[in-house]
């Protein structure tokens, strides 16, 4: 396996260095270097964007969700998803039109600038950065358990997490967003590939798809319908999923980017079509890993799982291209993710260029040290914790759907209670609040409150709003 | 453009619809596996040919939706 490793890494390597280097241009600008130009196409958007949305979260998380609470999952990823393909043709529109003739510098900066209040570009950076920090370290750390598996003795799981922190912010570094763009393009050809073949091993070890269902319907029949064994799946927690899924491309930066940097109205719109056949071809093959895993591995640990099926249970090309493709999807994922509060700062400082942008890498800098501690010490299931991340983001929602859509003058109230929300769900996972009331979910309370007091904003909203040339070019 | 503007608000109901039906009866019985479809669990091909439904409905609304022609292309 190691030969494979070495061929396919330096390959992968090769690649980088030269998607590095195509996107390096001396002297280039601020907005070349954080927005890639905003002159992205068709193909690489919708590789960009899917690699960002599917990542080690997809690759190693979905099996063994699929694994562990059987065939609903399907619905937690892939209904969400399709649902969020088709909001993101409508919201695509909308924060494209909302930033036309402006610089675009951010989500915290747009808000902040639609509501005349800088408050809302912090709170919603406060969310980014307290919610995608540990999704970050989550996948940093599912590279390293995977890479010790590999390479047992070798390196400690810290030290493979290092280094995947330090090609991630020398590529960003050197390239920018273009660069990011370009190994997601990479990325999500790899993790397509890669998925299926492994996906297809799987399923050949059942003999087909009905052999497959009657085998786990044998071992444990809950594995076949919702909620699942251990009765997570149930209608309310799928619909809050949903709705956290739908605010990806609102509250999650990297995303926003994405759609606001496509050269155009089409081909973000053709990006989205894609994007929803995209997510079928990468979750499908997902389900016969997470099937396998339930005939094999249905008493081991998530760990273990993830090296029986992913390596030692493959053909030696076949374990490397696993090792490659993962490292590949963590690297391009984290790197989004972490650029992207890179931007979400550059949008709220004032003052000169350089010193902005200098303060900007140094903020990059930071949040990659906070995300590699956060890579030792966090221990969850991969899925869950995104999920999370998701809904966390997600309770910025109504704020910003509001400060885009309406033509109104409204009340800054909602940036303070979605503050409010945000210490509440906070709370609740730390477990000083019940995430339960009257029955219904603490996140899915705070969706559909926030979302009222949004609709109630507009409708109070009196003036139309203005935003001065001044105020947009600063 | 009227008609797109029709045909838009007709997709956008459709997809609405579509989202929320999964998550009643009609999609995820509760611990019901049956009837299978070539062997394929009940909530899952149900679920499956909404999911491919959502997309197409994203196709079809990248035609209908009647704000496109209002951005060039930058070049």
């Amino acid at each position: 396996m190691i030969f494979w490793v070495w061929v396919f890494g330096l390959v992968y390597a090769g690649l980088l260095v030269m998607a590095s280097l195509k996107s390096y241009k001396k002297g280039r600008s601020a907005e070349e270097f954080m927005m890639a130009g905003s002159n992205v196409g068709l193909s690489l958007g919708v590789l960009t964007f899917a690699a960002a949305l599917f990542s080690t979260f997809t690759f190693l998380g979905m099996p063994d969700f699929f694994r562990v609470n059987g065939v609903a999952a399907w619905i937690f990823l892939a209904v969400s998803d399709g649902a969020m393909v088709f909001f993101l043709l409508w919201f695509g529109y909308q924060i494209r039109m909302k930033v036309k003739g402006m610089e675009f510098r951010g989500v915290s900066g747009l808000i902040g600038r639609c509501y005349g209040n800088k408050w809302a570009g912090y709170v919603f950076f406060l969310a980014a950065f307290l919610f995608l920090i540990p999704y970050v370290g989550i996948q940093i750390q599912g590279i390293a358990i995977f890479m010790e598996a590999a390479f047992p003795g070798s390196l400690p799981s810290w030290g493979w997490s290092l280094g995947i922190v330090l090609i991630m912010l020398i590529y960003a570094e050197i390239g920018g967003l273009k660069a990011i763009i370009f190994s997601d393009a990479i990325q999500g050809l790899l993790l397509l590939f890669v998925i299926w073949i492994i996906g297809y091993a799987c399923l050949s070890h059942f003999g087909g798809i009905g052999p497959m269902f009657e085998r786990v319907g044998n071992i444990q029949e809950e594995l076949l319908s919702s909620p699942g064994p251990q009765g997570l799946l149930t209608p309310q927690f799928l619909f809050a999923s949903l709705i956290a899924i739908l605010m990806i491309p609102v509250t999650q930066p990297q995303f926003t980017t994405r759609i606001v940097v496509m050269k155009s109205m089409k081909t973000m719109q053709l990006m989205a079509v894609s994007l929803g056949a995209f997510a079928i071809l990468v979750i499908l093959p997902t389900i016969f890993i997470g099937m396998y895993g339930v005939d094999k591995y249905q008493e081991y640990g998530r760990d273990d799982f993830f090296a029986n099926a992913f390596l030692y249970d493959q053909p030696n090309f076949v374990a490397a291209l696993a090792i490659i493709g993962l490292i590949a999807a963590g690297l391009s994922t984290t790197n989004a993710q972490i650029f992207a509060l890179g931007s979400e700062l550059r949008g709220l400082l004032k003052g000169n260029e350089n010193s902005i942008m200098t303060k900007t890498k140094i903020g990059i800098f930071v949040f990659s040290v906070i995300a590699f501690f956060f890579s030792i010490i966090v221990i969850d299931q991969l899925v869950l914790l995104a999920r999370v991340s998701f809904a966390g983001t997600g309770i910025m929602g109504p704020m910003i759907l509001l400060g885009i859509l309406s033509n109104r003058k409204v009340s800054s109230a909602i940036i303070y209670l979605s503050f409010a929300g945000l210490i509440i769900f906070l709370l609740s996972l730390g477990g000083f609040v019940p995430d339960m009331y009257f029955g219904i979910r603490l996140d899915l309370l705070l969706f559909i409150t926030l979302g009222v007091i949004a609709v109630i904003s507009h409708l109070a909203g009196k003036e139309h709003q203005f935003i001065r040339e001044d105020d947009v070019k600063h | 453009m009227h008609k797109k503007k029709k045909y838009w608000t007709l997709c956008c109901i459709a997809a609405v619809v579509l989202s929320l039906i999964t998550f009643t009866p009609l999609v995820i019985p509760q611990g019901v596996s049956k009837p299978m479809l070539g062997g394929v669990p009940y909530s899952l091909w149900t679920s499956f040919i909404i999911t491919v439904a959502l997309v197409v409905l994203t196709y079809i609304g990248t035609r209908v939706h009647p704000g496109m022609e209002e951005e060039e292309d930058k070049s």
